[in-house]
């Protein structure tokens, strides 16, 4: 091998990663090169004094934590607030709130929810936003996310926007609810999120809608053609009553 | 919900390698209390992402993320102000005495290589700890960076060189 092509190789050589043949022809080059020579004894020189003497930063304690308890789960074990510094139009108005809401949750989980469906779709409601995973199809147009919902679940729910009655569609995403598979179908109203979930139950007779509140969120249900519907918000209970009819109009 | 099991599984994967994102994005970032959001926000995706994992190496993946989330904190905290721009060409510096100098380097105190260190550009830094300390292969090098795998080694070459120089120069100026 000669010496430009050699010299050029050396970082590979010294840092092992170039195959068998090559390093052995490197090999025979470098021993009697004297100026390769140095140059390899330089990289390994600056190569010792990174890994004995470069400051390495560990990562603290209170990192893991925080990681910890920024994750989404069930029932999340919140520290501190979590940032909430990207979450756009959604979380900046509610992020005040949310934290406070997240601390209730923890704090309520503790005595049974005498309802395990309303603190479940309140959960989820709130992991929504937190988890930054809002939607998989982030789009107005309900024929988008009809067919989206439909080709990853087994029904087909009502989906439509309602921009000019104030409820403007923003997407949909996949997520469960008392155990069931259900589509979420998010919707605005202001600043406001609402989520509406969508799933088969075993019930499937068709039932009014019906108000829970809890933790400053109402939750609307009701079922209609075979289909189980949850909506829930932090809009005013009227607002909620009135997007529901909306829906059910559909 | 699946959601316990998805917690356990990414804490097994992820969890080993706090201290070496934690790291280069303390390197990459130049302070702690920034490190540490570029860490969480990292984590936070590669939960979100888990799914997209299909690789051997999660460390690889990881630092991965670790990267494109310090590239989005340059954006969002500080634009305007390029910290990532393209180092200059070293190719006309010749090492005078490479073989003198080795077993100097070898002594140079860590207080002094940490300051050399942080002078360098980013795209610098960076390559050198994914080799030096994380001992990455070129190929994992080149995934992290997202540079062709072809250019990893004169990118490593190049940074070498610079922190040589920076030494050097160090080591004139009392």
């Amino acid at each position: 091998m000669n010496h430009d092509r050699a010299k050029a190789l050396l970082p590979a050589y010294a840092d092992r990663q170039i195959g068998a043949i090559r390093r052995f022809l490197l090999g025979r080059h470098v021993a009697r090169c004297t100026s390769c020579l140095a140059e390899l004894e330089a990289i390994h020189a600056m190569r010792t004094a990174i890994r004995t003497n470069l400051p390495i930063h560990r990562a603290p304690p209170s990192l893991a934590m925080r990681i910890g308890s920024a994750l989404p789960r069930e029932a999340p074990p919140v520290v501190r607030p979590p940032s909430f510094a990207r979450f756009g139009w959604a979380g900046s108005a509610m992020a005040g709130g949310l934290a406070g809401v997240v601390l209730t949750l923890a704090v309520t989980r503790l005595t049974p929810p005498p309802d395990p469906l309303v603190a479940d779709v309140i959960a989820d409601h709130v992991r929504s936003m937190m988890g930054e995973h809002l939607m998989d199809v982030p789009t107005s147009d309900q024929h988008t996310v009809k067919p989206w919902l439909s080709a990853r679940l087994d029904l087909s729910p009502v989906v439509k926007d309602l921009t000019p009655e104030g409820y403007p569609l923003v997407g949909g995403r996949l997520d469960y609810v008392d155990g069931h598979r259900a589509a979420a179908i998010v919707y605005r109203r202001d600043k406001h999120v609402i989520n509406l979930f969508a799933f088969v139950s075993d019930d499937r007779s068709d039932a009014a809608p019906a108000r829970d509140s809890r933790d400053g969120f109402n939750v609307i249900r009701w079922r209609m053609g075979g289909l189980t519907y949850v909506a829930v918000s932090d809009v005013e209970a009227a607002q909620l009553m009135a997007f529901v009819r909306l829906v059910e109009s559909g | 919900m699946a959601t316990d099991s998805r917690n356990r599984r990414f804490e097994l994967l992820a969890m080993p390698h706090l201290d070496a994102a934690f790291n280069l994005a303390r390197w990459l970032t130049g302070n702690t209390t920034d490190a540490e959001d570029v860490v969480q926000d990292a984590y936070l995706r590669a939960f979100r992402y888990l799914d997209a994992f299909r690789g051997d190496n999660f460390r690889v993946w990881l630092l991965t993320i670790v990267r494109n989330s310090f590239l989005d904190w340059l954006r969002d905290n500080r634009s305007g102000r390029l910290v990532f721009q393209p180092a200059p060409v070293e190719s006309d510096w010749i090492d005078p005495t490479p073989g003198a100098e080795a077993m100097l380097l070898e002594r140079v105190d860590s207080e002094t290589l940490a300051i050399l260190m942080a002078g360098l550009p980013a795209e610098y830094r960076e390559v050198l700890i994914l080799r030096e300390i994380e001992d990455m292969s070129y190929k994992d090098i080149a995934e992290v960076t997202g540079i062709p795998a072809g250019t990893v080694m004169s990118r490593l070459s190049r940074a070498r060189l610079a922190l040589r120089k920076a030494w050097i120069e160090n080591e004139k100026t009392p």
